[in-house]
């Protein structure tokens, strides 16, 4: 490749680079465009295609096209204030302009088109895994910025990768001191419209078969890091979405049933922990049973301490959260509360309403009913299987009476279904229960597998009780995973993953470097730099402080750069014949102006015998037989040794 | 009486008064220097240049959107070029401090042709020095790779257009290297001056009698003159000159001297020349000087106070041509 092509060619790889980065996040037209440009102008900067001639007409096409692509990208995205609108707008620009490129300038303008790309690829994903593409890539602009601004044969491209490595890598401490130490901020000043994707995960809706749905996928739900021990497995219930509201089929989230929450007693020690959820889409907030308040400003809890964020789940989100395993109200459900948890269809599942009359009559208060209906369900041999097959209107009538087979789905809502045809209060519960220990991150990673319904009564004296029917139909649920129970029903991909050990002990490696990852380094905020000015010993840091050290440490790293490359001059030493003629000259310093650079032996020699006479003979000796053993064939000591004495013994009187 | 014609236009616009008035404070904090010069960090400056505007701006972009998303990545990626943006300038300015102007050789030329400036730069350190541009007021960036422990040339075309000395007040050395996001540069005050040869114009033939300052009239033929011996060759001596035969047997580079008897020599004199323009009458001067050196004659001038007796020769061309380029200026 010509030294002319090549900081074209650079350019247009590193623009293509980015192309590839933002695949995902960019329509597939504008990439594909884009990588064709790409490949032609790397046809053309090898030589394997002719250039197009400039001209006016052509200007004029290039004017037209451009004005389509945004005329396309507005008619797809109805917008331009958009992250992804303005990804697919940068793609096409940066196309056009590396087709019209020819000069430095353009090229350079390529080079920023494919940073600006980078910075839209870093906004739409922070994953650990794309860390090294985005380091590649600033890498290989930074290189593409050397070659495109010197044209030297002696700058080729290992030099120009490795000069851009290299202050890369001496940036990095600065770059570490800023990202501790600069001030962030909380909250965000300009919203950009993100685009729409659909996610799994629990709904504010359940019918039987949706949570089967979710069973299957081994995708996470949230990651909780406890500061204490890992409670009991048994009390791993993470409550979500709260539902009050069956039709006979599905149970749902009825936001108008709303009536004041009774008062409640939190007992015991308090849980504390951290959880990291996953992108949901959804507004849904996990918390393990029973949750003290509302962790962030930004979540709500509402009259059945269900959680909510005021706006959707779009990235991942933490917070910290405090619950009690212990809980007991003494005060009672009010008159509205206790009708809207108690409706239910008349018309519907008639023979589950006639044996929850049947029941209740041989029960001697609502907890004795409570546990009947238990035992009862203990009894019926049923089955709690991933697939229970499809049930008719009345669902909970198919599931107790006619298949006798269900998922947890079933049952709590045949079990809230039995609670409130007897009068009890009751309502359903949809959550996660259990989780995978990670023993690397030291943290439980909770997967939609991990999904679960359950149900909860108002027992007067205790308030609400958590029950879950699955537990004494499939009682190994509470220590295993669906995973487990029903490894062979489950995709053969997640099958793999979770049934051998060392692939097992693989994925939950790279998953806790990427919970690090997380916690450490995408959700350092202001809180977290707080934290670590403490840790560092400041025990009550603020602005000023964190000014000082920031300058301290930008004094210490340009210190350490200045002295790191600082030049260093190979310092010839002249060698025994060279030092007795530097002695000599510099004693004749004082007889006769110096000796010029260009001056040679003899010429110097007559000099100094022209302006001084006396010393004529010894310096033309001096002089002759220095040049004969500089110049001359051959060398030995003893002649320097002699050339030595000489200029010893020379006197300049 | 030809001032009007060598100065420049004085420099109109507050940008030129601005950057006039610039070069004068550069040229008053550092003084005047002299050969050989070493480049110290005291009289290097730097700033950013076009591209490092806008990586700036890229730069402000990213910590915004960082911030505004609190996105750690973007925040991270934005201090490491941050950092690497300072590494960039530390390595563009280092490329500078330490060079050592060895040497600045100048050719005149002819108006309307480029004159050169020579200059010879020398790299001490054990790591090369790319991308380092020479240029004048006067011309365009040069740029020169200077090896590392080694010299190099940069040959610096500048373009003459009047006749006259064109005074170089000062030669500005910078680089962009490596990565083009800042300029460091330095300047050199050097009382260096190139000359802009009389274009020769007119007639080629001989001057006339009256021209050729009352000498005897002769016309020359080769082999008039008289073998007179051999010499060492002198740098300007035409490889016509040179006994090549001599050369094959080993005995160095010799010159052939021949001297010619007094009546060939001719003198052109300026008062002799015919005209009422004397940029034309110089012009006129040029073209017989550029004449009788290519046929190898020996000729002398006389310019007003300036009598340069009959030689031969490169230099000797080179003389006569400048005292005409300077005619006019010590009066």
């Amino acid at each position: 490749m010509s030294v002319v092509a090549r900081p074209h060619v650079a350019a247009v790889l590193v623009f293509g680079a980015s192309v590839l980065l933002v695949l995902a996040d960019s329509p597939v037209w504008c990439s594909a465009v884009a990588l064709a440009c790409v490949l032609w102008r790397l046809g053309v900067g090898t030589g394997r295609f002719r250039e197009l001639s400039p001209g006016r007409v052509l200007r004029a096409i290039f004017a037209a096209i451009t004005a389509l692509c945004v005329l396309a990208v507005i008619v797809s995205f109805r917008t331009l204030n958009g992250l992804a609108a303005g990804t697919a707008l940068l793609v096409l620009m940066g196309a056009l302009k590396l087709v019209e490129s020819r000069t430095r300038r353009d090229n350079a303008i390529v080079i920023g088109v494919a940073l600006f790309m980078l910075l839209a690829a870093v906004l739409a994903d922070q994953a650990l895994w794309r860390l090294p593409l985005y380091l590649f890539l600033v890498c290989g602009a930074c290189a593409a910025m050397a070659l495109n601004s010197h044209a030297s044969p002696l700058l080729g491209t290992r030099v120009a990768l490795r000069l851009s490595v290299k202050a890369l890598a001496m940036a990095v401490p600065l770059a570490a001191a800023c990202f501790l130490l600069f001030p962030r901020i909380a909250g965000q000043f300009w919203a950009l419209q993100r685009g729409e994707q659909s996610r799994t995960g629990l709904s504010d809706e359940m019918a039987p078969g949706s949570i089967e749905k979710i069973a299957n996928e081994y995708d996470p739900a949230f990651r909780v890091r406890f500061t204490g021990a890992l409670p009991a497995r048994e009390q791993l219930y993470f409550r979500g979405p709260v539902l009050n509201s069956f039709d006979g089929f599905t149970w749902r989230r009825n936001r108008g049933h709303y009536y004041p929450a009774p008062p409640l007693e939190l007992l015991g020690e308090a849980i504390r922990y951290r959880v990291t959820l996953e992108p949901s889409d959804r507004p849904w907030i996990f918390a393990l049973d029973t949750v003290a308040g509302s962790p962030r400003r930004d979540m709500f809890m509402a009259h059945d301490r269900q959680l909510t964020a005021m706006e959707d789940v779009t990235s991942t989100t933490s917070y910290d959260a405090e619950s009690y395993v212990r809980t007991r109200s003494n005060a009672r459900l009010g008159t509205l509360g206790r009708r809207y948890e108690t409706e239910l269809p008349a018309d519907r599942n008639p023979r589950a309403l006639a044996l929850a009359r049947e029941l209740r009559a041989r029960s001697t208060d609502d907890a004795d009913y409570v546990r009947n209906v238990l035992t009862w369900f203990a009894a019926q041999g049923l089955e709690y299987t991933l697939d229970p097959g499809k049930t008719t209107i009345d669902s909970v009538d198919t599931t107790l009476f006619d298949s006798k087979r269900g998922f947890c789905a079933h049952f709590a809502s045949a079990y809230a279904t039995l609670m409130r045809a007897a009068g009890v209060p009751a309502r359903v519960v949809t959550g996660y229960l259990g989780g995978e220990w990670n023993p690397v991150g030291e943290y439980l990673i909770v997967r939609q597998s991990d999904a679960h319904a359950w149900t909860e009564v108002w027992l007067d004296g205790r308030g609400w009780t958590r029950i879950d029917p699955t537990t004494v139909v499939a009682p190994e649920r509470l220590q295993r995973g669906v995973y487990d129970l029903f490894g062979s029903g489950l995709p053969a991909s997640s099958r793999l993953l979770h049934g051998s050990p060392w692939l097992t002990k693989l994925s939950q490696t790279w998953d806790g470097m990427n919970q690090w990852w997380r916690e450490r380094v995408v959700e350092f905020d202001l809180r977290s730099q707080l934290d670590f000015l403490r840790k560092l010993g400041f025990d009550s840091p603020d602005w000023r402080q964190l000014g000082w050290i920031f300058a301290a440490c930008l004094v210490a790293w340009f210190a350490w750069v200045s002295l790191s490359l600082r030049r260093s001059v190979a310092r010839v030493k002249p060698d025994r014949l060279g030092r007795a003629w530097l002695a000599a000259t510099a004693k004749l310093a004082r007889a006769a102006p110096a000796r010029a650079p260009d001056e040679g032996p003899i010429d110097f020699a007559r000099r100094v015998a022209a302006v001084r006479p006396d010393l004529a003979g010894d310096v033309r000796g001096i002089a002759e037989r220095y040049a004969r053993l500089r110049y001359g064939a051959a060398v030995n000591d003893a002649e320097i040794g002699e050339l030595e004495r000489a200029v010893r013994r020379l006197r300049i009187p | 009486m030809n001032a009007r014609h060598r100065e420049r236009p004085r420099p109109a616009g507050l940008r030129a008064r601005l950057r006039a008035r610039a070069a004068a404070w550069f040229k008053r904090r550092q003084g005047d220097d002299s050969l050989p010069l070493a480049i110290g960090t005291r009289r290097v400056y730097i700033l950013p240049t076009r591209a490092g505007y806008a990586f700036a701006l890229l730069l402000a972009t990213m910590l915004l959107a960082g911030l505004n998303y609190s996105n750690s990545v973007a925040l991270g990626l934005t201090f490491l070029m941050g950092g690497f943006a300072l590494i960039a300038m530390h390595l563009t300015h280092r490329n500078l401090v330490g060079l050592r102007v060895r040497a600045i050789a100048t050719s005149d030329a002819f108006a309307g042709e480029h004159g050169q400036l020579h200059v010879t730069l020398e790299n001490a350190a054990d790591t090369p020095r790319i991308g380092i541009d020479c240029e004048t007021a006067h011309s365009s960036r040069t740029p020169v790779d200077v090896p590392a422990r080694a010299t190099a040339r940069a040959d610096i075309a500048v373009p003459l257009e009047h006749r006259g000395r064109l005074p170089l007040e000062r030669i500005e050395l910078s680089t962009a290297f490596p990565f083009g996001l800042f300029r460091a540069w330095t300047y050199t005050h050097l009382a260096l001056e190139l000359l802009a040869w009389p274009v020769p114009r007119g007639r080629r033939e001989p001057p006339p009698e009256a021209a050729s300052g009352g000498q005897a009239p002769s016309v020359h033929r080769a082999g008039d003159e008289e073998w007179a011996g051999l010499r060492e060759f002198r740098s300007g001596d035409s490889p016509r000159q040179i006994a090549w035969s001599a050369f094959a047997r080993g005995r160095g580079l010799l010159v052939k001297v021949y001297e010619s008897p007094v009546a060939h020599h001719r003198t052109f004199d300026l008062a002799a020349v015919p005209g009422a323009d004397i940029e034309a009458r110089l012009e006129q001067l040029s073209a017989w000087i550029v004449a009788a050196h290519a046929r190898g004659e020996r000729y002398g001038l006389r310019a007003g106070a300036r009598d340069i007796p009959p030689d031969a020769g490169h230099d000797h061309r080179a003389r006569c041509l400048a005292a005409l380029a300077v005619f006019g200026d010590d009066a």
